[in-house]
């Protein structure tokens, strides 16, 4: 998929990765996004992204994900990484019960920063290591549903469900921002994504905005 | 354009030379020669008495030696488990390339580990900081753990204090800084970030927090450092403003670059040119930013901060800019350094060109050398490869990985080295012995 401002695509979505240090973000980004893996990628300090391009329907997405660093201490730094994004993979190791005790605070932090529209995608990642499970599908599941979050559990390793899970986002996404021009289309007004997200499309660009639902 | 910088044999050697001679007196020439210093640690530092050097210019040397068996008592404590699982994901995730840091379990992983745990039961109040590993790790490819922790403990107290504490505010605030001097340095790259509205945190988080060590090219990693301890923090800024600069400062290069996206992936691929050791390093020694102007900002960010957010709620030490405002900030007299070389021969080793005698360590030798020569008697001369045993004391390369850093040459007894042309032969004298030659070397 080519960069740069020849690409065709309608829209632009900016979803984030977070939970605990060592989960597997950085891998779910790898392996949605150019089909990689690897033991050992670096530690992730600061913000790493990278944009994959989707088809739903006859719209193609631009899913621009964005990655930063999982530990506790980065807290501090991170309502530039929210800003504008529109879609969030929760993420925990489902071999390391602790990174799935601390889900609720991760909620809590996401809807501090970001739209209370956001799309979240609750992922219990490492499946391949199936001996080692320390966190039961049911209860992750339970907690999702309960807290109106979406779930899958997937491997960034083997990458099973790994398309899935962001193609489930993106999804979802899209038929909200559907639904928005529907109405807004009916009201005559346009939301647009807020300014601050900076992705608007420069002056003389045929692309559409980004949307903040 | 894109040759890797060589420095010629010779000079190395002579660099070396010139080197040990610093290293041996260091007291003397930081007090009177710091200029001298200044300019040979921008030339780049001869690779095998790196290690050296930065423990001497981080003051991490005294250190060890104010704190004899602390280092040991800290690696034998048992350290807090909340710190010790993260550090422990962490090991095998940084240079995981570098044949140091390959295997899992070992001494290279096991070395970081030691002295990230001892970093938080030194200062358990800061804790564990992930940028830190990094950090160490580049320390680890100089220097074994010991001395690798004291450099480390000068870096997050006085090189770069409240880098890597709670609410990494230091860190925010430089980020500030750094946009704000951007704008005399480069007016288009400072405009541009500021109409995309990219937050500094978006570019230069990695960049600060880990002094380069995970964006630059190697070299220059290592060009960057060897200014970094000695002039402090302006280099880390010099540096992020040359990037910026080079990467945005231009109309044709802003318009490649039309959204946020676009624009901080931009920064997160420079090109190979404005990395490059030599380019760098020369904008970097001539871009006129001070620690005035540093310090300047610094205050004006802070009461904005302040106005805008409260008070600071990690109220962090002022950071020292470099081996001299380190090294007065040393509270009252103390001994002089004593060089301690790490390689320590067996008594009856035999060296290439040297008569069958008990010996010594390296450096007495070196010492009776002078004071023979001091007094008129014909010297043997110390072998450049000689110098090279001594000055790789600092390497931290485990020793069946250790290739020779430079190619030594294999000619015993040089008798083509005429004594006077070894400069630490005249250590002893002058301060302003052979300093005419100083140029390019």
């Amino acid at each position: 998929m080519g960069n740069g401002t020849e690409e065709d695509y309608n829209f632009v979505f900016k979803v984030v990765l977070i939970g605990e240090s060592g989960v597997g973000k950085t891998n779910l980004l790898s392996r949605f996004t150019r089909n990689e893996f690897s033991h050992d990628s670096r530690t992730t300090i600061g913000v790493e992204f990278s944009t994959r391009t989707v088809m739903l329907g006859t719209a193609a997405v631009k899913a621009q994900i964005w990655d930063t660093a999982g530990l506790e201490r980065y807290r501090a730094i991170t309502s530039a990484y929210y800003r504008g994004a529109v879609g969030a993979l929760l993420v925990f190791d489902l071999t390391k019960h602790q990174t799935y005790a601390v889900v609720e605070r991760w909620l809590k932090e996401l809807y501090d920063h970001a739209e209370a529209t956001i799309v979240v995608m609750l992922v219990g990642n490492k499946s391949d290591l199936s001996q080692a499970r320390e966190v039961p599908t049911e209860e992750a599941r339970m907690f999702a549903e309960n807290n109106g979050l979406l779930f899958l559990e997937t491997s960034a390793l083997d990458s099973t469900n790994v398309e899935l899970a962001f193609e489930t986002v993106l999804k979802e996404i899209f038929a909200k921002v559907s639904k928005q021009r529907q109405n807004s289309t009916r009201s005559n007004a346009i939301t647009l994504g807020s300014a601050q997200a900076g992705q608007e499309p420069g002056p003389g660009e045929k692309r559409a905005c980004c949307i903040s639902l | 354009m894109g040759k890797l910088e060589e420095v010629p044999l010779e000079v190395l050697r002579q660099r070396e030379s010139k080197w040990l001679d610093m290293l041996n007196n260091w007291d003397k020439w930081m007090a009177k020669k710091h200029k001298k210093i200044r300019l040979r640690c921008q030339k780049g530092i001869p690779p095998s008495l790196r290690g050296r050097a930065w423990q001497y210019l981080s003051g991490g040397k005294v250190k060890l030696q104010q704190n004899p068996g602390k280092f040991d008592e800290l690696d034998m404590s048992p350290g807090d488990p909340k710190w010790l699982d993260v550090i422990e994901r962490d090991l095998h995730r940084q240079f995981p390339f570098h044949e140091m840091f390959v295997s899992r379990g070992g001494h290279g992983q096991q070395d970081l580990f030691r002295v990230l745990k001892a970093y938080t039961l030194y200062r358990p109040e800061e804790g564990y900081c992930q940028a830190q590993a990094p950090i160490a790790a580049v320390l680890l490819m100089h220097m074994p753990a010991e001395q690798a922790f004291w450099c480390l403990v000068q870096i997050c107290e006085k090189y770069l204090p409240g880098y890597y504490s709670e609410k990494l505010e230091a860190i925010q605030l430089d980020g500030e800084i750094l946009f704000s001097l951007l704008q005399k340095v480069s007016p288009v790259a400072h405009k541009h970030l500021s109409r995309q509205k990219i937050d500094p945190l978006l570019y230069m988080t990695e960049w600060f927090m880990c002094a380069f060590s995970r964006t630059l090219p190697w070299s220059s990693v290592l060009r960057v450092w060897d200014m970094f301890f000695c002039e402090g923090v302006k280099i880390i800024f010099r540096v992020g403003l040359v990037l910026l600069k080079h990467a945005l400062g231009s109309p044709e290069k802003v318009k490649a670059c039309q959204g946020q996206y676009e624009t901080i992936e931009r920064l997160r691929s420079l090109s190979p040119k404005i990395m490059q050791e030599a380019f760098l390093v020369q904008e970097v020694v001539e871009l006129p930013v001070t620690e005035r102007q540093i310090e300047r900002e610094h205050l004006i960010q802070l009461r904005r901060w302040q106005e805008t957010r409260g008070e600071l709620q990690c109220r962090s030490p002022p950071r020292l800019h470099g081996a001299k405002a380190i090294l007065d900030a040393e509270p009252g007299p103390r001994p002089t350094l004593q060089p301690s070389p790490s390689i320590r021969l067996p008594p009856d080793a035999l060296l290439p060109g040297s008569r069958a005698k008990p010996r010594l360590p390296m450096q007495v030798q070196k010492e009776q050398r002078k004071q023979t020569k001091a007094s008129g008697q014909q010297d043997k001369t110390l072998a450049p490869n000689q110098a090279l045993m001594v000055a790789a004391a600092g390497d931290a390369c485990p020793p069946q990985h250790m290739p020779p850093k430079d190619p030594v040459p294999q000619d015993p007894v040089p008798q083509d080295l005429a004594p006077q042309d070894s400069a630490h032969h005249h250590s002893q004298e002058s301060l302003t012995s052979q300093e005419s030659e100083d140029t390019y070397l």
